[in-house]
């Protein structure tokens, strides 16, 4: 059964197409990577799918209810999380981060605080709770940010670089934890050029170039 | 009296809790502390609202508005008491020589320090913040209480910036307070008038508190535009 479906997405900038996808249909609990060169489009179908950016044109449809990006409807919002490649933390605790989303969902304080707590054993986050978030390294940014999504369990999970710039130590571990999400059945968009990645998400892989999928 | 002997006696009327003295540190205060309440909010929103949302003639609002952080306070003043003169739009409302009168001048004077700082730390504000907060599910609302909070230094420093220029600032609150003793008499106007009374101890000991207010404020600022930019 599809749980997304795009048709005609179209995205310029300054007379430059940045996107062009005819259609694109994401199975429910199907991952699939992005490949491409730099500019080819896979971070801006990101966005646009993650509601940051808006297509210049396009229709959607989520688990059989059709939508518009203008406004990105908020039923779609609370289904959907998107990652940066370098992901942006708070300025507050890394228990507050991972919570961010659960308040924004009006999460009752008993079922926050349960949830918190299995997502930071599930991110191996516990030791670093009074750590500011700022003073982490860059792989337990990138685990505090999946963390973040985790909590949510998310219908639709998107990814951009997950594993870019990280030495190898993280790099597994952040493989690890994005294996557990495809294992918990999360359909998940990577944008990757990590062969590890590619291969944990070997049901599907989209070749992008000049925002256009050539390869399915 | 010589410069040394009204310094000593300044020191005398700072130390034994001269009720005058410190009335008029109290006007001062009390009167810069309630426009920063009402200014605080009001220019923190505004900036907000302009460094989001675009409009038509947005960018002459910008403008408009950093021209007015150079503003005279006392043609804040001259205006001001033209609206509340008696032959004024507002004169009927009967608020000249008053604290509140004191309070709408030093709100308006706040204003375009907070508006303007306010604006410059919200564009600021790394990208990322804001998709963040909206790919996690925030609402409107939640997103700009979220931005607000990653770049609280920075606001922080734009309330001290503005709380340092009310409380020292004497055009507007002359005019529009007249001065007039345990009243609206605040700590620049009671410095005018002393010097010009030549009772320079009462001047010099309000130019002390005034001087350690605007030392402690600047403190703060420096602090704050500090750990704004960590």
């Amino acid at each position: 059964m599809s749980l997304l479906s795009v048709r005609s997405l179209t995205r310029s900038l300054a007379q430059r197409r940045l996107l062009a996808i005819d259609e694109l249909c994401l199975a429910d609990g199907e991952s699939c990577v992005l490949t491409g060169e730099n500019g080819s489009g896979k971070s801006t179908l990101l966005r646009i799918l993650a509601g940051i950016d808006a297509p210049d044109g396009g229709t959607g449809c989520f688990d059989g209810r059709p939508f518009a990006w203008r406004p990105y409807p908020d039923w779609l919002r609370k289904q959907v999380t998107y990652v940066h490649q370098q992901p942006y933390l708070f300025h507050s605790s890394v228990i507050d981060n991972i919570a961010y989303g659960l308040r924004a969902r009006g999460v009752p304080g008993a079922e926050r605080e349960r949830r918190v707590a299995e997502a930071l054993s599930w991110a191996r986050l516990n030791h670093l709770l009074d750590t500011p978030p700022a003073r982490l390294s860059g792989g337990e940014k990138q685990r505090l940010a999946l963390a973040r999504a985790w909590v949510l369990r998310p219908r639709l999970l998107l990814l951009d670089e997950p594993t870019a710039s990280l030495d190898a130590d993280s790099r597994r571990q952040t493989i690890e934890l994005l294996r557990t999400f495809a294992d918990a059945g999360t359909t998940a968009v990577i944008a990757c050029h990590d062969r590890d990645v590619i291969e944990l998400a070997a049901m599907r892989r989209l070749d992008l170039v000049d925002g256009r999928i050539i390869t399915d | 009296m010589g410069l040394l002997d009204a310094t000593r006696a300044a020191l005398l009327l700072l130390v034994s809790g001269d009720p005058e003295l410190w009335g008029i540190v109290g006007v001062s205060l009390s009167v810069t502390l309630r426009a920063m309440l009402v200014a605080t909010p009001l220019g923190i929103a505004a900036g907000y609202l302009l460094a989001t949302v675009v409009f038509p003639g947005r960018r002459l609002v910008i403008i408009l508005t950093q021209g007015l952080l150079a503003s005279p306070t006392v043609v804040v003043g001259l205006i001001l008491y033209l609206l509340l003169s008696r032959q004024g739009v507002f004169g009927h409302l009967q608020l000249l020589f008053t604290q509140t009168a004191m309070i709408i001048g030093q709100v308006l004077i706040a204003l375009p320090v907070l508006i303007a700082f306010s604006l410059s730390a919200i564009q600021g504000a790394d990208p990322r913040a804001r998709e963040t907060a909206l790919a996690l599910g925030a609402s409107a609302p939640r997103i700009a209480w979220t931005l607000l909070l990653e770049v609280r230094f920075a606001l922080m420093a734009a309330v001290c910036s503005a709380f340092g220029r009310i409380v020292s600032e004497i055009g507007c609150a002359l005019m529009v307070g007249g001065n007039i003793a345990g009243v609206t008499r605040n700590m620049p106007t009671a410095i005018a008038l002393e010097t010009s009374k030549g009772d320079f101890a009462q001047g010099i000991a309000l130019g002390i508190v005034l001087l350690l207010v605007a030392l402690g404020i600047n403190t703060a600022f420096a602090f704050f535009q500090g750990e704004a930019r960590r």
